[in-house]
């Protein structure tokens, strides 16, 4: 049996899963200090189920922590920031287009050096030492502590990061360095920009690691935990400690997981109805379909691998106009309960549509009896083009497909919806990040540069899987469940013939 | 003369999105360099071409190469002026003002950045007035201009210059030396005199596209509110007519790299699902736009697919099925309506088997 927690900016949601089965599930409000919430969820699963602790074999925590850290600009430590491309982008500094008062949260030391490569894997320039010297002797002096280090198309050639890195841990033995090129791909404003982010987090990530983990042993939890990652993988609760930004963007992903667990629907729309948007996803072969547009956390540019998700304004407390014509984007958000109309409040809400629709029985219906029934049916039928339109945005293709309802804005839905081949309203939809969590599996990632010419491509890819599979077993997946999901191969121009860059992502279940 | 400061570049980015017709890609790194060389040395001048002196010596100025390269290799601030220095040393003579390869895209930015570091003028227009794939599509080449002596300098200040009869060969090498240095350059051609900027320039266009998109910035929102705003800027402009041809939703598209071209066709239903769609094809940019057997517009006029709901201008790349759109088809600048420039920019010239009738006409 495991464990699966979600917490959210206003709720954390926690499931028993019993193989497939809920076998217990709860939904309440995330408390001020977090921990104690996740203290509460877990005691209510317990005592409904009554299970006992030791039949829990493992924990796994969704969380929004981060990522709403960088929003509100709050537990952010300060950072020197090493960007190693001179002479290009002269004039060019790292955090550049960034929001004042987020440059103002991380008040960071920006060094720029001479070095990195250009794409066919020349050197850009010479790594100085001097300037290296003088770089690390700086942050010694200013004692900082957090540091990200960027270095052009490293990508593709890692060698200055690291060089760097070494240098400063035998200056600075308890340095906390965040590499770019642990950030993937291409683009190397946005793969800083997720440097710098996750090096200004780490204290706080070292903080929230903990608590969670001492919550859970308070409760006789001494199982591993896991914490989910943006893919839809797991990371180990201490790995988070070294990468708090990897978590960004995994409520999304298991919302849109949990969905597909709750229907076995293994290609869907997935459309979660929250308080003051719509979000629509697409699950293919089980995962969630990436975006390939840059992603922007607290308006700062990055290029993480998100889910490609279409945001709406339409939710439970939207606002809507007289004529029922326009619907959202405001929200009355969590003051539904004291602004909308049928909670005794002012503001027309998209609840206050639905319980003059007499769709639902929600506060009082005497408060909007008064709304005129063409303007309710226009609102309704509004509200049905709205996800209508933009799921026909997001489906691959044209093709028919089953649409998935999940979250508490779900029951807007009253008369189908004609873009929807089938609509599908699976219980515990409600908890769906929760089990997404509890069902998160183990990757397994190898990156190696091979000459197609030495070995031929399928035994070089093959040499590659073996390799990103025993980082899975390693990190705990079951060795019979692990499969190959992602294989990418990138010719590497003016080197060895046939040199090519071969990535390989594996995922397994969580070995029992 | 007027000036353009910070508080233009954003409009002018969108601006030049829109006259982009697709093509052009993200001008988020552009942008964002120009605004630093603002920031740096000031805002800058802008001259109209009937301003400039007849033997006043001009030199657009741009960047050639792939610009997913510079995703990585950052461009500088200070290497437009530069490029500039090494310009006026090579060819003997002091540059007074820079121009613009083309208005749609990044290289509508690029002049502004070498203005501002050298302090000298930057004309007010371009070589296309819109986004076109090839060098010897520009108007300063249809009109006789010499591409060379030309001048490029790439990351590290390291410079090359290019003696060539024609301005097809110089694309080849300037490409060349592009991918050797790096995979993006700066560089300093068809430079020309004040009296020959006037009959080759394609005028006023980045003074355009800075209303353009202040207009599209003030008027977001859907296209039959949008198109009243949009023909009043045109009208009066160099292109004259804008139609909103078509609304619809994308229900095909299908691109593959061809040549190094991005080349395919859209299909765009109207809402209602009622008549026949419209098809666009694609070379880039956005080329030909017909409906059943009717052209509706081709090149070398503008066509234009928005966001139906905001007016924000979409990429060919970023288009996709279930896109919600609206069409605009807008008159090219009379330039590319003589013989000389049909020659190099018609229909034919793209592979399409129709002649070029002119918006007006169809």
């Amino acid at each position: 049996m495991r464990i699966g927690i979600d917490v959210g900016g206003t709720h954390t949601d926690a499931v028993i899963l019993n193989g497939d089965k809920v076998i217990a599930a709860t939904k309440a409000l995330t408390s001020a200090d977090v921990i104690s919430g996740v203290t509460a969820a877990l005691d209510e699963i317990l005592k409904q189920s009554a299970v006992s602790q030791s039949a829990i074999k493992t924990v796994m925590i969704g969380t929004t922590q981060f990522t709403n850290a960088i929003i509100e600009r709050r537990e952010l430590s300060r950072a020197a920031i090493i960007r190693i491309g001179l002479p290009s982008g002269r004039g060019m500094p790292p955090m550049v287009d960034w929001p004042q008062d987020m440059i103002e949260a991380v008040d960071a030391e920006i060094y720029m050096l001479h070095g990195g490569y250009l794409y066919n894997g020349w050197p850009i320039a010479e790594i100085r030492e001097d300037e290296v010297n003088k770089t690390v002797a700086d942050i010694a002096a200013k004692g900082i502590k957090n540091i990200a280090i960027a270095s052009a198309f490293s990508p593709m050639n890692s060698a200055p990061e690291t060089l760097l890195a070494e240098k400063i841990l035998t200056a600075i033995p308890d340095a906390k360095i965040t590499l770019s090129h642990n950030f993937g791909r291409l683009g190397l404003m946005e793969r800083e920009n997720a440097a710098i982010m996750n090096t200004t987090l780490l204290p706080f990530a070292d903080k929230v690691v903990s608590s969670f983990l001492g919550a859970l042993e308070k409760r006789g939890l001494n199982c591993p935990a896991f914490i989910s990652q943006n893919d839809g993988t797991l990371m180990s609760a201490d790995f988070v400690r070294a990468y708090p930004a990897l978590t960004f963007a995994s409520g999304p992903t298991n919302s849109l997981r949990g969905a597909y667990k709750l229907t076995g629907l293994e290609d869907a729309i997935v459309v979660d109805i929250g308080g003051t948007t719509s979000d629509i996803g697409v699950i293919q072969n089980g995962f969630p379909r990436e975006s390939n547009v840059v992603v922007n956390i607290g308006g700062i540019r990055t290029n993480f691998r998100m889910p490609d998700i279409l945001a709406i304004g339409l939710g439970g407390g939207s606002l809507v106009s007289e004529d029922g014509k326009t619907i959202g984007p405001k929200s009355v958000g969590h003051k539904l309960v004291t602004q909308g109309l049928v909670f005794g409040g002012k503001t027309l809400t998209t609840t206050d549509i639905l319980v003059a629709g007499g769709h639902a029985e929600i506060g009082s219906k005497e408060s909007v009896a008064h709304l005129d029934p063409n303007a309710v049916a226009q609102a309704k039928a509004t509200m049905h083009k709205m996800l209508n339109d933009n799921i026909e945005m997001m489906k691959p293709g044209g093709k028919d497909m089953p649409v998935i309802l999940v979250g508490g804005g779900a029951v807007l839905v009253t008369d189908g919806l004609k873009a929807a081949s089938k609509l599908h309203r699976p219980e515990n939809a409600d908890v769906a990040n929760a089990i997404g969590a509890a069902i998160a599996q183990v990757g397994g990632e190898t990156e190696r540069m091979l000459s197609y010419r030495e070995i031929p491509r399928g035994e070089a890819i093959a040499s590659v899987t073996k390799a990103a599979t025993q980082r899975a077993i390693k990190a705990g997946a079951d060795p019979e469940t692990i499969r190959a999901v992602d294989i990418e191969e990138t010719a590497v121009p003016y080197m060895d013939e046939g040199a090519t860059r071969v990535r390989v992502k594996v995922i397994g279940d969580l070995a029992q | 003369m007027k000036q353009i400061d910070l508080s233009h570049l954003k409009d002018l980015a969108l601006g030049s999105v829109f006259l982009a017709t697709g093509g052009g890609g993200d001008p988020h790194v552009p942008l964002l360099i120009t605004q630093q060389a603002i920031k740096t040395y000031g805002p800058v001048s802008l001259i109209a071409p009937r301003d400039l002196k007849d033997d006043a010596f001009v030199v657009p100025i741009g960047n050639v190469g792939a610009p997913t390269v510079s995703l990585e290799l950052l461009p500088s601030v200070d290497e437009a002026a530069r490029t500039i220095d090494a310009f006026e040393a090579h060819v003997g003579r002091k540059v007074d003002a820079v121009a613009s390869f083309e208005i749609g895209g990044g290289n509508s930015l690029i002049p502004i950045v070498a203005a501002a570091g050298k302090g000298i003028p930057v004309v007010d227009g371009d070589g296309m007035g819109r986004a076109l794939p090839e060098a010897q599509m520009m108007s300063y080449a249809i009109a006789g201009v010499r591409p060379t002596p030309a001048l490029a300098m790439d990351y590290a200040g390291n410079i090359a210059t290019f003696e060539t009869d024609t301005t097809e060969v110089y694309e080849r090498h300037i490409r060349s030396f592009a991918m050797a240095a790096g995979g993006m350059i700066t560089t300093a051609e068809h430079a020309m005199t004040g009296a020959e900027l006037k009959r080759s320039v394609i005028p006023e266009t980045l003074s355009f596209s800075i209303q353009l998109g202040r207009t599209l910035r003030e008027n977001r929102g859907q296209a039959e509110e949008l198109i009243g705003p949009l023909q009043d800027v045109f009208a009066p402009s160099i292109y004259g007519q804008c139609r909103l041809v078509f609304q619809g939703k994308v229900i095909d598209k299908a691109t593959r790299i061809v040549g190094g071209y991005d080349v395919g066709e859209a299909t765009i239903e109207r809402f209602d699902g009622a008549s026949t769609p419209l098809k666009i094809s694609i070379k880039n940019e956005y080329l030909l736009a017909v409906l059943g057997e009717r052209v509706i517009a081709s090149v070398p006029d503008l066509i234009v697919i928005v966001d139906y709901e905001t007016g924000t201008p979409i990429n060919a790349e970023r288009l996709r099925y279930g896109h919600r759109v609206a069409v605009f088809a807008i008159g090219c600048p009379d330039f590319y309506r003589t013989p000389e420039a049909l020659k190099v920019v018609a229909p034919r010239c793209f592979g399409f088997d129709l002649d070029y009738v002119p918006l007006e006409d169809l």
